[in-house]
């Protein structure tokens, strides 16, 4: 056979062919980032005023507004979950609204209700504290099923609809939610459909004992409420829809997609499940995964930003079997069993 | 007339019935008993049975008391014996002490395991190495690259200019190489990443950190279009790496 291809046909040690091609215009992203990474690096820095260390945690957020996800934030009491969302938010130049769940919430206290106007003779709707831009839920898991109920509609849809009336949300629309663990008093378990609504759940840990000096140090120095001021709004909702733009057209290799709905297929399979992750699993961690390549700067996704996010895609969607359970193992021992038994593609 | 029918009901009531009622001792009566004569005159006739009518009985299906072979297959009469061995071997003295002490030896090993699963103790790993995983221990359609022939697909893969698999054959042979050499253990669910962390080879990191980032854009980020000089370039990274790999003492 005719060699045609300007190299030798041959991968031996041989000596080199000189280059006059730039390694920098080789091996580059094909599409300009520079955009999105300056937006996400004004945003961690605005971040970084207040909250201390907790890198990763803004990392996620990030990616989830990206991706166009909602977060539920999971820690004990003090750890800064509320704080944080709310600092979020507060850097995007987006309506923003807070809600506060309680066990005697109604559904109506979220979404808004028909009221009766004796001039006119006719109803007219009031939208709840749902309809803002980033709604911050906090301590989502106080509320019972019917409140809960009320969200399924209006996360998943970016709707709700009141008396046969379709009412709209905003673009972009972010539920950002905090929670206690379920072993807290006076928590309920959240619906398994809601979970399922959640593109991460996130746990919120304690900071290390650098950082718990640290944050004294800024609390002591009287910084706590001038520094909350001095955050400032740094990306707007139209920014933010052009950069979703960009996450979306991100290149992503086919077995990689293969990877993904391997990854989710095994959650169904193994025995140590009781409940596996639905395929909106899978669209979220490709979601994900895309906007977290884009945050690092390529136009491409790899193995490891699929494997850095099946944890948080995939631990609230998953049921233990009681035998697990009792055996002191986590959604994420299962996650990690799983990925070791899932061939990287390369 | 009824305060009159109501005291007789209740005089009926209160009339002695026994002598529980009333209190008074039981009499007691003494009745022996009576001792009959052997009777030796009465003549005994014996009633034999008609020869006919038995016969006939005989042969009713009722009367046949014939033993039913067993119809059990040979691994159920196998069990069978077993069964009825342990049996008389556990009625002997011998067999209670086997008994007595299995049952003790079965309480204990179970203590231990229950002991051992909360305690969550691998036993595996008590004696020697830990069990070492296969490389491809489920994915039968996985790449071996021990088994690839790296540079004839090299070579047919330059040939026909297609130089995102060629970059991609010779990151998998870098690969090799360096699991070869025992500085990364190949693992197919492992990331280039978790080779990269693993390669504690001060001198070669960073090149292997640079033609991981090469394969990654060529091969993650679809680029199919990679023009020869640029795949030269991304060969003579990788050249120079597997020489510097080549010249690397064998990791113990």
């Amino acid at each position: 056979m005719e060699n045609t291809s300007p190299l030798p046909a041959s991968s031996g040690n041989e000596p080199f062919a000189p280059t006059t091609v730039s390694e920098d215009t080789a091996f580059a992203p094909r599409t300009d980032l520079s955009h999105l990474s300056q937006h996400a690096e004004a945003i961690r820095r605005e971040l970084s005023k207040i909250i201390v260390g907790q890198q990763a945690l803004a990392e996620l957020l990030l990616t989830a507004i990206l991706a166009d996800g909602h977060v539920l934030l999971e820690g004990v009491p003090g750890v800064a979950k509320t704080l944080t969302a709310k600092l979020l938010a507060r850097t995007l130049s987006v309506p923003f609204s807070r809600l506060q769940f309680t066990p005697d919430l109604m559904p109506s206290d979220v979404l808004g209700t028909a009221v009766f106007l004796p001039n006119k003779s006719e109803f007219e709707f009031r939208p709840g504290p749902i309809f803002a831009s980033i709604v911050l839920i906090d301590e989502i898991n106080r509320a019972p099923a019917k409140t809960q109920s009320a969200l399924f509609e209006v996360m998943e849809e970016r709707q709700i609809t009141q008396n046969g009336t379709r009412y709209a949300m905003a673009d972009p629309f972010v539920v950002l939610a905090t929670q206690n663990p379920i072993e807290q008093e006076g928590t309920y378990r959240l619906p398994e459909a809601q979970l399922d609504r959640f593109l991460f759940k996130l746990h919120v840990g304690y900071p290390t004992l650098e950082e718990e000096v640290t944050i004294l140090q800024g609390h002591h120095a009287g910084l706590g409420s001038a520094a909350l001021e001095s955050v400032q709004a740094v990306l707007s909702a139209e920014t933010l829809r052009e950069l979703r733009q960009q996450v979306r057209r991100q290149h992503v290799e086919p077995h990689l997609l293969d990877y993904i709905a391997r990854l989710v297929g095994q959650t169904r399979a193994h025995k140590g499940l009781y409940l596996g992750a639905s395929p909106r699993a899978s669209l979220a961690l490709l979601n994900g995964a895309k906007a977290l390549a884009a945050l690092r700067g390529r136009d491409f996704v790899t193995p490891e930003d699929v494997q850095y996010l099946a944890p948080h895609v995939l631990r609230h969607r998953i049921l233990l079997t009681p035998e697990r359970e009792m055996e002191g193992q986590t959604p994420d021992d299962i996650v990690q069993q799983i990925m070791q038994q899932i061939e990287v593609p390369r | 007339m009824r305060f009159w029918l109501r005291l007789c009901f209740c005089g009926l009531l209160l009339l002695p019935t026994g002598p529980v009622a009333v209190g008074q001792p039981a009499l007691r009566v003494s009745n022996p008993t009576p001792t009959l004569p052997t009777d030796r005159t009465s003549r005994v006739r014996l009633r034999q049975p008609a020869a006919r009518q038995l016969r006939e009985f005989r042969s009713q299906r009722e009367f046949q008391y014939v033993e039913v072979k067993s119809e059990q297959s040979g691994p159920s009469r196998f069990w069978a014996r077993l069964w009825s061995w342990l049996d008389d071997f556990l009625a002997t003295k011998s067999g209670q002490v086997v008994w007595e002490y299995g049952v003790y030896s079965f309480l204990v090993v179970a203590l231990v395991f229950v002991v051992l699963k909360l305690l969550q103790v691998d036993l595996t790993r008590a004696f020697g190495r830990a069990p070492r995983r296969s490389p491809l221990l489920y994915d039968t359609a996985a790449e071996d690259i021990h088994s690839l022939d790296f540079n004839t697909l090299l070579a047919q893969a330059e040939a026909a200019g297609n130089y995102r698999l060629a970059v991609r054959l010779g990151y998998l042979a870098v690969l090799k190489q360096l699991t070869d050499h025992g500085l990364i253990r190949w693992q197919p669910e492992k990331t280039n990443h978790d080779y990269l962390r693993e390669l504690t080879a001060g001198s070669l990191r960073p090149a292997f950190q640079e033609i991981t980032r090469q394969f990654e854009y060529v091969w993650y980020g679809e680029q199919n279009d990679l023009s020869a000089a640029h795949y030269t370039l991304a060969r003579d990274a990788r050249l120079t790496l597997q020489r510097q790999i080549a010249t690397t003492r064998r990791a113990a």
